[in-house]
């Protein structure tokens, strides 16, 4: 039995002037999931964001949360969800428990459930030991864990991150990882926005992969794979600068070149490769690495689109 | 905690962790305070010395001149015998001017013919020029109407209808002036201030994906700049009391309101300002030259008379003009309840005005 939808989006669009942010975007989101919106930057994840947090109007379509219309209900709405941008939105004079304090007074939290949520917050968060700090005097990594616990200190069943982890160091990107996963385990649903492919991959139940304001394909992280990334695909890292030479002897194939790799996209790699690899070799064309990769929700963006994910759009 | 009190806690916990905001509110009109103070407080003794010559001889009338201009205080007479001499000593500067009393002046006066006396000024310093020709025609008018009530020449002076019966210092006029710099400038600026740092750190994001109404954030917003307008209002009176010691009225029943009502002008300025400015740096900018610029049109350092006619005009405009003129009639005229109905209507229908033109722009920046 499916669980049930807490976000419903349906046939969203809006327009800044001439460029379409979104085009009939449509998706839902189920209690208790992680949902991930993967896309380049430009690919209208922040616009769809800020329309359910009631930032932006839009101007079709039709979106509900917890059975609230947002073209009606958008300050009840706003109530059930804790939002957090890419930008750190703390004040730098005030500590950490009075940013806590005034974002609980924008929700009219009471003292009693204030104190329980400072107290969550330091645990859950390992906020603790900087609570009475004043923001300014806090590190990159602690003021992110400051910004996630201020934008959730009312308890909200629904939780929207921004790029949450844009910037971070690996390990620190694992840590907050770890932390959206803990937000689930508390029952919390989760809708994220991230360009990483990995991100997405390792955290999110479901993925809507969306380019140019659309949403081109929805579905779990390995059935995208499975199903849009193709089964596996020939890299190819060719020696010195003889890329374009190598295009020719390969053009009967699927490829896309990234950066200064070939990707070949086949049926049966590992059968292909022997060929793949004499033709290179007589056409005089050597290679520093040549290999089968499995393919990545990034396989399944090129795929669709053409394009890599980190290439912005307008 | 109510979302309003909540943006106001923060705006005042952030206002005194902001040392430059402190200083543009607080210590900035105190020192513009003092300094005004420092230079035209003080009560300067002015002393001039002036040449006589007496052609009409020792009479009644003409020792009773002299002795009467010697107990002015404000003259010191050198008595001369040659007028070639006296001139030589106006040239010198070593007199301001010289009075001459022409021979017959006694008799002239006592038998209704024309008394005249001649007054030469020395013209280099237009001020004290002025001032000791004011000083002696006031002194003859005086003492004419003395000989004869219903001599009405030559010269009305003003400064004889003071309105509280006692000589009003620099510093009893500064100070309620000084007074309406917090409405002016704190309020506006604050307000200015509050909204577009929101905006410049993005921190209105947060607000407004929370449930709080736009207008709530607005009503935080302007509890906190009254209250930061009224902790500059409560220094700069507490330190012009303790070091000035003006003597003024403090009718704090009376002053509230004007305080109030100026400070609700100052904030919807402030925000109308806010609104329309572009970036937030050029809404900043324009705050600070707009509250330069009306300083001068709202009589806070001198009467709105000293402007020309057409500059008065604007003044008229200017809603700060009439929180001064209150400050002034309720400080140094003890103005009453009654007097003060109008400046007070005045005050409150242009902040209802101009706060709600400010929420109509808001609600169209917000939503925007």
């Amino acid at each position: 039995m499916s669980k049930k939808a807490v976000i419903e989006v349906g046939g969203l669009v809006k327009h800044y002037g001439e460029v379409t942010a979104l085009d009939r975007v449509s998706f839902s989101v189920e209690e208790g999931e992680i949902f991930g919106l993967l896309g380049p930057n430009g690919a209208g994840k922040t616009t769809l964001m800020e329309i359910l947090c009631g930032l932006r109007k839009f101007d079709e379509g039709k979106a509900t949360v917890q059975e609230f219309d947002l073209a009606k209900d958008s300050y009840k709405i706003r109530g059930l969800i804790g939002f957090c941008p890419q930008e750190t939105l703390l004040y730098d004079l005030l500590s950490v428990r009075e940013n806590f304090a005034f974002s609980a007074s924008l929700y009219s939290l009471g003292s009693k459930k204030f104190k329980e949520r400072v107290e969550f917050s330091s645990k859950f968060l390992g906020i603790g030991e900087f609570l009475n700090r004043r923001v300014q005097q806090l590190s990159g990594g602690m003021k992110r864990r400051a910004n996630l616990a201020a934008s959730i200190i009312h308890d909200p069943p629904i939780v929207i991150l921004d790029e949450p982890t844009v910037g971070f160091d690996p390990n620190v990107k694992r840590e907050f990882w770890e932390l959206i996963r803990n937000l689930k385990g508390y029952g919390k649903t989760v809708l994220l926005s991230t360009h990483d492919m990995y991100e997405a991959d390792e955290i999110c139940d479901r993925v809507a992969i969306m380019d140019k304001g659309k949403v081109v394909a929805l579905d779990k992280s390995y059935t995208l794979k499975e199903t849009l990334g193709g089964e596996a695909s020939i890299r190819i890292k060719v020696k010195g600068d003889h890329i374009k030479k190598a295009l020719k002897p390969l053009e009967k194939y699927n490829l896309v070149v990234r950066d200064d790799e070939i990707q070949l996209f086949v049926a049966n790699p590992w059968e292909v490769m022997p060929e793949v690899s004499n033709k290179l070799v007589s056409q005089g064309i050597l290679t520093e690495r040549i290999e089968v990769a499995e393919p990545t929700l990034e396989d399944v963006f090129i795929k669709l689109t053409g394009r890599r994910l980190t290439e912005e759009q307008k | 905690m109510n979302p309003i009190i909540g943006i106001a806690v923060k705006d005042i916990k952030t206002f005194f962790r902001e040392k430059g905001t402190i200083f543009w509110t607080i210590a900035f009109p105190v020192m513009i305070l003092l300094l005004f103070t420092a230079i035209f407080g003080r009560e300067i003794p002015f002393n001039a010395n002036i040449g006589i010559l007496n052609e009409d001889g020792q009479t009644p009338i003409t020792q009773s001149i002299i002795s009467g201009l010697n107990a002015t205080g404000f003259l010191t007479l050198n008595i001369f015998q040659d007028r070639i001499e006296a001139l030589k000593e106006l040239n010198a500067t070593n007199v301001r001017a010289v009075l001459t009393i022409p021979q017959n002046f006694t008799q002239n006066l006592l038998f209704g013919g024309h008394a005249n006396l001649s007054l030469v000024v020395d013209g280099s310093n237009p001020d004290v020029a002025r001032l000791v020709s004011d000083g002696v025609r006031t002194f003859f008018s005086e003492y004419y109407k003395q000989l004869n009530p219903n001599y009405a020449e030559p010269i009305i002076v003003n400064e004889e209808t003071s309105v509280v019966g006692q000589k009003i210092g620099y510093k009893e006029n500064i100070v309620p002036g000084m007074l309406t710099y917090p409405l002016l400038f704190s309020s506006m600026v604050v307000s200015t201030g509050a909204i577009v740092f929101e905006r410049e750190k993005g921190t209105l994001k947060k607000i407004r994906a929370s449930p709080i109404h736009p207008i709530s954030m607005l009503f935080g917003k302007t509890l906190a700049a009254l209250l930061q307008t009224a902790i500059s209002i409560i220094v700069m009176s507490v330190l012009a009391a303790v070091l000035l010691g003006p003597k003024l009225n403090w009718n704090v029943p009376l002053l509230i309101p004007i305080f109030f009502l100026g400070s609700m002008n100052g904030i919807a300025l402030g925000l109308i300002i806010s609104c329309i400015g572009r970036a937030p740096q050029e809404a900043s900018n324009a705050a600070t030259t707009i509250a330069i610029v009306l300083q001068f049109f709202t009589g806070m350092y001198f009467p709105i008379e000293y402007l020309p006619t057409y500059l008065q005009q604007i003044g008229r405009f200017i809603p700060m003009t009439y929180a001064a003129q209150a400050l002034r009639d309720i400080m140094i005229r003890n103005a009453t309840l009654s007097d003060l109905l109008l400046p007070m209507a005045t005050l409150a229908v242009a902040a209802v005005i101009l706060y709600a033109v400010g929420v109509l722009l808001y609600r169209r920046w917000v939503e925007k």
